[in-house]
């Protein structure tokens, strides 16, 4: 077994007086795609939001390769310095529900950006990168196409390729296909699927359940700010220890099933 | 009543043209201390260090609740009685009038950056771009297309207020055009006279900033 890449430990995380995580521990090795479901309102996209050091959290840690990579405000030792964080935080890459490319930049702009001013890359440099990039996500022919003319599963299909350009040891989908059209689902989440198969680690959370099945090593759910139960998919689907598990996919599944 | 004479006038134009030229040298400056200083207004506003923001709230409130006339006077009377420094008629009506404007202009700025959204912050954040690389490729770029209509029509009223800096005697446009009221006892005829060299001057920036308009448009679609 491979050594651990995020550790998380004893995260908690509160808007005022509410919490919204509560003591979360979470263990992701490289290679795994771990699958987050559960209810709105659970915690799931705050604990993707907290790995990429988008919102501070009050106590635990957060370990990257065995190195502090975030720290709760109210944890006492260790501060992680400055530049050894930057480049933690670009071993992972994040994709929003919203896209969230830049509407100024086309296409292979978006991808080009960062590369070129993190990375240090040439323009040159980061053109190739970015033309490959695109063909992977089968976008090459959009390269000077400004955002608003793709579609919506394109949008996030270049956001996916814009984050893989920072070469990130970790990903992150932060309900990546929740504000598309349902004809246009399948083309994103073939393009996750291909890059499980290639071996990247990921953290999906999700509302589709056939993803969760097929491409997932453990599916994690996740209610009220904890981790209630995790387990390979089979056994969450099947058989989940937990009451609540069961009791969230019940109506889930009832939901999905009304609607077909 | 159809006795105008504007042939009357025409023989000041020599002076009035050069009271444009100072009005223009007025807004020009005033505008270039405002653009710069707003900025900074601006980005201080953003800071949520007490020592950065209330300085900069404090000065924006200032500035634009009490009339720019009475910042003209106060720069131009009153400094060289505090300070022993003496701007000058157009130093002080440049100065008073630049930092007039920065207050506008800053609120401009503020409202052109919060108009993008926030989910642009956190796309940079996450591709680990610094702050600096965020604002210069990702921020101000959109900022300026929400910011441009306002900042034209806030730099319009700039040049027509610079007819207030006749009051400390300034020679520009309208200081030009009461002298020469006074002496040929035509207002009439000289105000016009003087409100069609203003629309000179303001017209082509209002045409600039249409200009600047389409062309960070055109690089978007």
């Amino acid at each position: 077994m491979s050594g651990s890449l995020i550790v998380v430990e004893r995260l908690v995380k509160r808007y005022g007086d509410h919490t919204i995580l509560d003591d979360v521990n979470l263990d992701v090795k490289a290679g795994q795609v771990l699958v987050v479901i559960g209810p709105s309102g659970s915690g799931k996209s705050t604990l993707l939001r907290c790995l990429a050091a988008l919102e501070p959290m009050q106590h635990g840690s957060i370990r990257i390769d065995g190195k502090l990579a975030a720290k709760g405000k109210e944890e006492a030792d260790g501060e992680p310095d400055a530049a050894s964080l930057r480049d933690l935080r670009q071993r992972i890459g994040m994709v929003f529900q919203q896209f969230n490319l830049f509407p100024h930049l086309t296409v292979l702009e978006n991808i080009t950006l960062a590369p070129r001013r993190v990375r240090g890359m040439t323009q040159a440099g980061a053109d190739r990168l970015g033309i490959e990039l695109l063909r992977k996500v089968g976008l090459e022919d959009k390269r000077d196409v400004y955002p608003e003319r793709l579609s919506g599963g394109q949008q996030q299909r270049a956001a996916i390729a814009r984050a893989l350009a920072m070469q990130p040891k970790v990903m992150l989908f932060d309900e990546v296909t929740s504000a598309l059209d349902p004809e246009l689902v399948g083309e994103v989440l073939r393009t996750m699927r291909q890059l499980a198969e290639q071996g990247m680690t990921m953290l999906v959370v999700t509302h589709e359940m056939g993803f969760a099945r097929d491409v997932a090593d453990d599916v994690i759910f996740m209610d009220k700010g904890k981790i209630v139960e995790r387990a390979a998919p089979e056994v969450i689907f099947e058989h989940p220890k937990e009451a609540r598990t069961r009791a969230f996919l019940e109506r889930l599944l009832d939901r999905e099933g009304r609607r077909q | 009543m159809n006795d105008f004479q504007f042939t009357r006038i025409l023989v000041y134009l020599p002076d009035l043209l050069r009271g444009v030229g100072v009005t223009f040298q007025i807004g020009l400056v005033s505008a270039s201390i405002g653009l710069v200083l707003g900025l900074v207004l601006a980005l201080m506003k953003f800071s949520r260090h007490p020592l950065a923001y209330w300085p900069a709230y404090v000065y924006v409130e200032f500035f634009r609740t009490t009339p720019p006339l009475i910042q003209i006077v106060w720069l131009y009377y009153g400094l060289p009685l505090i300070t022993g420094q003496d701007l000058g008629a157009f130093g002080a009506a440049a100065v008073a009038l630049g930092l007039n404007v920065s207050a506008f202009y800053s609120e401009i700025y503020r409202a052109g950056l919060v108009g993008v959204h926030r989910t642009q912050w956190q796309a940079s954040r996450v591709l680990g771009l610094s702050l600096s690389d965020t604002l210069r490729f990702v921020i101000v770029p959109q900022a300026v297309r929400n910011v441009l209509p306002p900042m034209g029509t806030t730099t319009i009223y700039l040049i027509k207020d610079t007819a207030l800096a006749s009051a400390i005697g300034t020679p520009e446009l309208l200081r030009i055009g009461q002298l020469i009221s006074v002496e040929t006892f035509r207002p009439v005829e000289t105000l016009t006279m003087v409100a069609i060299l203003y629309f000179a001057v303001t017209y082509p920036v209002a045409l600039f900033v249409d200009w600047l308009e389409r062309r960070f448009k055109i690089a978007r679609t």
